[in-house]
């Protein structure tokens, strides 16, 4: 069974159609890499996986459960909270709590959620996690005190706190200084050498190719080609996914 | 002489600090739900509370303060505020209480609107409710913008309660005056001054120590 299932999902703003149908899925364990032109509607898309943004159409399935479907009107308050946490997310801008040391930005959330229980599991897991981010020496740091690639691990880390099934990525690193970029995609990689579940958005073509499973080129709300990096970087049948791959590659 | 204009300006000073710090305690809250209504996303809610707010931040507190005080008398036939120094008290607490609150619901708008949606998206995605949102992470976020500009007010406000003298409410000004009548002198008036500059400098350290509180995020 596909661990994400997106069926026919449609999305307008101000009437005019930005998402036009899109559909795929993808299995546990997998890397996804969104490519796609600017404005062709992958941060949407990501937005509407995270129900920040509500399709029109379509139907999101994850292990099997429908978590959303158009027909059934929006979710409510509670609901939604639930349903999205199935999905994390790492923005462009990174979005830290500023008020909060790295760690407690990690373990914020799951503090909440957990009334106060299990204080001392959720602290182990969010250092373990910071860790992991190479990130040891700055966990009680404050985000302006961080670097760009620190504040963008930190924000890893928090995102993977809540062990969501699917992990999302906007554009990681195009927020970052090019002698930055490398430390977030290298954690990225590990995490993808671990088979954790993520769809990145990303215009880093070199590294789409290199670590994921599947890539998905957007043009213009509608998904133009897809498949394994070897038929859509190396092989492109589509037109306009040969038009974006040579701007890139040049 | 010297003592005793110490001792009875600070009589009056009483009567300004009961004003300064009763507006305080009640237009901080008002102004806070006056900037509730003035971001409500219904227009029959939004509008009317801007256009008051306009009205109030456009006109004169002194206007305001005798419009108050003499308004429901003159329009309506009431006294409304009783007599004696009781009805100039609350009559001009009213004036104060509104003007302030609109003056604030303001600043808490501009600080409140001035949080990125990035925060509350963040916040979203992880599961937090909307209170768990303004309370863990809008509202320090909010405070720390705002202090620098409620400060101003705050000190503004020290200076403005004297403009309550217009419907006679005794404060320190009024009997500085007293003086140049009683004994033809006019220093103790001058003298004034020095109570207004050491409040105003005493809230100045607070304020700047509540700023320096806050400096460990940006
Ligand atoms: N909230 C919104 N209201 C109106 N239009 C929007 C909104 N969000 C996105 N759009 C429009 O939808 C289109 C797709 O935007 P989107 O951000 O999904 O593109 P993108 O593929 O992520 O582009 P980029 O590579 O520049 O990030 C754009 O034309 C944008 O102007
Ligand atoms: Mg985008």
């Amino acid at each position: 069974m596909s661990i994400l299932e997106v069926n026919n999902l449609k999305k307008k703003f101000d009437n005019t159609e930005i998402l036009k149908g899109i559909s795929f899925d993808m299995e546990k364990g997998e890397t996804l890499s969104i490519l796609g032109s600017s404005g062709s509607g992958k941060t949407t898309l990501l937005r509407c996986l995270n129900f920040l943004e509500t399709p029109d159409e379509g139907t999101i399935t994850v292990n099997g459960n429908c978590l959303f479907d158009a027909k059934n009107g929006p979710l409510r308050d509670g609901d939604l909270r639930q349903k999205r946490l199935h999905f994390g997310m790492v923005f462009q801008q990174f979005n830290l709590f500023p008020q909060y040391t790295a760690l407690e930005n990690v373990i914020l959330a799951p503090k909440l959620q957990s009334n106060g229980s299990n204080m001392d599991e959720i602290v182990k897991n969010g250092k373990s996690l910071l860790e992991k981010m190479g990130l040891a020496d700055r966990m009680n740091n404050y985000p302006h005190q961080l670097s760009g690639g620190q504040q963008q691990r930190v924000a890893i880390a928090r995102a993977l706190a809540l062990r969501p099934d699917i992990l999302c990525f906007d554009e990681p690193t195009s927020a970052l200084d090019p002698e930055l970029t490398g430390e977030v995609l290298k954690v990225i990689r590990e995490l993808a050498t671990q088979h954790t579940t993520m769809i990145i958005v990303t215009h880093e073509i070199g590294f789409a190719k290199d670590v994921s499973d599947k890539i998905i080129f957007m043009d213009d709300g509608v998904i133009a080609e897809q498949g394994t990096p070897a038929q859509v970087i190396s092989n492109p049948t589509n037109e306009r996914t040969r038009q974006f791959l040579a701007n890139y590659i040049g | 002489m010297f003592t005793t204009v110490t001792m009875s300006l600070f009589e009056g000073f009483l009567g300004t600090l009961k004003l300064f710090s009763l507006t305080l305690l009640f237009s901080l809250p008002l102004g806070l739900i006056i900037s509730f209504g003035s971001m409500s996303k219904t227009s029959i809610v939004r509008w009317p509370i801007r256009f008051i707010i306009w009205v109030v931040r456009g006109t004169p507190l002194m206007l305001q303060l005798l419009i108050i005080f003499y308004g429901p008398g003159i329009f309506f036939g009431t006294n409304l505020w009783g007599s004696g120094d009781r009805g100039r008290f609350t009559a001009a607490l009213v004036a104060f209480v509104f003007n302030y609150a609109c003056y604030f619901s303001e600043i808490f708008r501009g600080g409140i609107q001035s949080i990125p949606t990035g925060q509350y998206e963040a916040a979203a995605v992880l599961g937090l409710t909307k209170t768990q949102t303004f309370f863990r992470i809008v509202l320090v976020q909010v405070v720390k913008r705002i202090v620098p500009p409620i400060s101003n007010e705050v000190i503004t406000l020290v200076k403005d309660t004297s403009l309550a003298r217009v419907i006679a409410f005794y404060e320190i000004i009024w009997e500085g005056e007293r003086f140049i009548k009683s004994a033809g002198i006019i220093w103790p008036l001058f003298y004034t001054g020095v109570y207004y500059l050491i409040f105003s400098g005493l809230l100045t350290l607070l304020f700047g120590y509540i700023e320096k509180k806050l400096d460990y995020f940006k």
